[in-house]
């Protein structure tokens, strides 16, 4: 027994020394920052001359900042869309190159490839797909005789040009994590479930779909924190407008606290929206842990 | 993924700044140390004039590309022009934030690329040094430069740089369009405007060929508000367009972007330089700065364009928005008197003034140099110039940019798009104007 607790001593020890430098890092890099903003939030902070504690005067604020609150329904209407299609897309995606044939990795890689492009750069070019008069994506329809509207100039397209983009650009990485998923998925379960007559249909729904939970559990709660957190797309393609209808939180912040110096007041934002993002992140851990995986 | 290494980054920009600033309440002393400090070592510079080391000054700016070309000419021929001082462009893509980091940790410039509308924002932070002193002690004469660009690096009765650029947009039609369509004068008036955009306005079924006149940057509601006779702000700093010189600039763009349609939301969107509606002939009028004049030039015969003043509204008013650059010193700066002699030099005088001119084709904000054939003789430079003499800035309330771009542009977006009435949009951007301006008003 004395010979075990010395083990694990050691054994503790050596895992303490090989944390630490990443426990460092992540306490100078995330922890200390962290608690920085929340203090700033208490203050009226600019960067330059003022640092004055105003208590909870950010906060109060922000429950009368109509924009504040219109950039969180804005989000919502993001990830109610963008979240289930993200998955949805991505697993299909998963399951038609889970296959092991010739040139199968070729058509992965391709559907791959949007994810390495940076997002900026990806935004600017279909910035130009979407024209109304020149674009690509006009052009096309309008050879079926449609006349395309202006993606991102109108109120009713903006937010959908942004889902469109974004989901182009994020069902790649998805693919990839639920081929994983796929390939962990015992081979046995569907035999027997073959043996037993069960359809394509039903072995979806009864093996991949609950074999799967762990992975769309990381998949929807990425979507999700993404979601929320959206910026680039938003700030290339639209810069908030038209009419403040593309506005999210994580643009807002960055107008008030670097543009208008409210750091105190960004800082202030930037916490409701955290704390937004981890009950959305618990919501749904709970909807995703009703029903266990079955092995 | 990505997103979370971008909020980190924030995250930490924010720690980093407020540890900057922290470190900051100490170092205050040891700043005003170095301004007291800077008077000895002036001293000291000319005391080695003889045979001394030159001082070297940083000057700061975001101007990339055909900018830091022109600039590094200019810093050259300052370099070349005496060896006393010897300047250093650096280019910094992030101007702003990289200048506030260093005005409070240290390392901050000399001198500094100025956009002149953020003086009410910044100056009352104490980050900008005063320049009225030096301006004494040469004599240099402020009515030599544009009243309204001084009025603009003003902050409580204190002059924080000198104009290096002066801009107002114009009207640049493309003479080819409109003489096509039977337009044989460029539009003087709204009527003239309104009626030269229908004619040019070309249709293919739902397709938008030509679009008559650009109605595609609502940032200019300002400059249309004066033309029909009002002001953005009331004297007491309240928004001032929700009465029926505000009605009507909407009525108007409404007439000619919903009834008439010589433009479609979304037109010019997302084109580059290199696809620019009025450049490739899909815009037949639009209104431009002359930093657009050497772009235009570029396309030589297929580009067959002129510039008029921009028409004046239906009361005869005339209206213009006048911005433009300026250099300023930073308080933080251990060389302000070297730092002042290197503006001066640059916008003060006349054949520097000239230089910059001819090697940059901006206006520069020093009046004498105007007089210069280069100016008068040049028909395109002629309309800015006519332009500048009745041209306000915007505003000098530190709020005014915020309720611009969050209270009355996103309102006027919805106007456009048929999504709110004119009245409610004026309302609206009022009552969500005032209160972003009585939020901003105190600075400090």
């Amino acid at each position: 027994m004395s010979s075990m607790g010395k083990l694990n001593k050691h054994q503790a020890r050596m895992a303490y020394l090989f944390v630490t430098p990443t426990m460092l890092l992540f306490i100078a890099f995330t922890i200390i920052p962290v608690v920085m903003a929340l203090y700033l939030s208490f203050t009226n902070y600019d960067v330059v001359s003022r640092m004055e504690f105003v208590k909870f005067d950010n906060y109060k604020k922000m429950l009368d900042d109509d924009l504040y609150w219109t950039t969180f329904k804005n989000v919502f209407f993001y990830a109610v869309i963008f979240v289930p299609l993200n998955i949805i897309i991505s697993l299909l995606l998963a399951m038609l190159l889970n296959f092991k044939r010739f040139g199968i990795k070729l058509f992965r890689t391709m559907n791959y490839l949007p994810t390495l492009t940076s997002s900026v750069a990806a935004a600017t070019v279909w910035i130009w797909l979407l024209h109304p008069e020149f674009g690509l994506v006009n052009n096309l329809l309008g050879y079926v005789g449609i006349t395309g509207p202006a993606w991102l100039a109108q109120t009713e397209t903006a937010m959908l040009s942004i889902i469109m983009v974004t989901l182009w650009q994020s069902v790649g990485s998805n693919m990839v994590i639920y081929i994983a998923g796929l390939q962990g998925v015992p081979d046995y379960l569907y035999e027997s479930a073959k043996l037993d007559g069960a359809t394509a249909f039903n072995r979806f729904r009864y093996i991949t779909w609950p074999q799967l939970r762990p992975t769309t559990f990381l998949v929807s709660t990425m979507a999700i924190i993404g979601a929320l957190q959206m910026f680039d797309q938003a700030f290339v393609l639209t810069q908030g407008g038209p009419g403040n209808v593309t506005k999210t939180p994580v643009y807002l912040i960055y107008n008030q606290g670097f543009n208008q110096l409210k750091m105190g007041y960004a800082s202030a934002q930037a916490f409701v929206l955290a704390v937004a993002i981890l009950i959305f992140s618990f919501i749904n851990m709970r909807i995703n842990k009703s029903e266990e995986p079955i092995v | 993924m990505k997103k979370w290494i971008t909020i980190m980054a924030l995250v930490t920009v924010v720690a980093t700044a407020g540890c900057a600033n922290t470190s900051t309440s100490s170092n205050g002393n040891s700043n005003t140390n170095a301004n007291t400090g800077t008077n000895e070592q002036t001293d000291n510079a000319s005391g080695n004039a003889g045979g001394g080391k030159a001082v070297e000054l940083t000057f700061w700016g975001d101007w990339a590309g055909d900018g830091q070309k022109q600039f590094q000419t200019m810093v050259d021929a300052f370099n070349k022009s005496q060896d006393k001082i010897h300047v250093k462009y650096v280019l910094q893509q992030d101007l702003i934030t990289k200048f506030l980091t260093a005005a409070t940790s240290g390392g901050a410039p000399d001198v500094l690329l100025w956009d002149r509308w953020r003086t009410p924002l910044y100056a009352p932070k104490n980050v900008l040094h005063p320049i009225d002193d030096y301006m004494n002690q040469d004599g240099l004469n402020k009515d030599d430069f544009y009243g309204e660009a001084l009025k603009e690096l003003t902050n409580s009765d204190k002059l924080y740089g000198l104009p290096l650029t002066v801009d107002a947009r114009a009207l640049f039609y493309n003479k080819k369009l409109l003489s096509d369509a039977g337009v044989t004068q460029p539009p003087t008036t709204w009527d003239e405007l309104e009626q030269a955009a229908v004619k040019t306005t070309k249709w293919n079924g739902s397709k938008l060929e030509v679009a008559g006149f650009s109605l595609g940057d609502n940032g200019l509601f300002n400059m249309y508000l004066q033309q029909a006779g009002g002001q953005m702000l009331t004297d007491d700093g309240k928004t001032n367009f929700n009465n029926e010189k505000g009605l009507a600039v909407l009525n108007f763009w409404d007439r000619m972007l919903n009834e008439e349609k010589v433009y479609k939301v979304g037109f010019e969107q997302g084109l580059g330089e290199g696809t620019d509606a009025f450049a490739t002939g899909k815009v037949a009028m639009t209104y431009n700065g002359p930093w657009m004049l050497s772009t235009y030039k570029k396309y030589g015969k297929d580009l067959d364009f002129g510039v008029v003043p921009p028409p004046a509204g239906p009361n005869g008013d005339k209206g213009g928005v006048m911005g433009g650059f300026g250099l300023v010193i930073p308080e933080a700066s251990k060389h302000q008197a070297e730092a002042w002699e290197f503006i001066k030099w640059w916008t003060a005088n006349k054949d520097n003034a000239l230089l910059w001119a001819k090697t940059s084709l901006n206006i520069p904000g020093y009046k004498p140099a105007l007089e210069d054939p280069f100016f008068q003789d040049d028909p395109l430079y002629k309309p800015f110039l006519d332009t500048l003499e009745f041209a306000k800035v915007r505003p000098s309330h530190p709020g005014y940019s915020v309720m611009e771009t969050e209270a009355l542009i996103p309102n006027l977006e919805l106007f456009q798009q048929k999504k709110q009435k004119a009245e409610d949009t004026l309302k609206k951007a009022q009552e969500r104007g005032d209160q972003q301006l009585a939020d901003n008003v105190d600075v400090k």
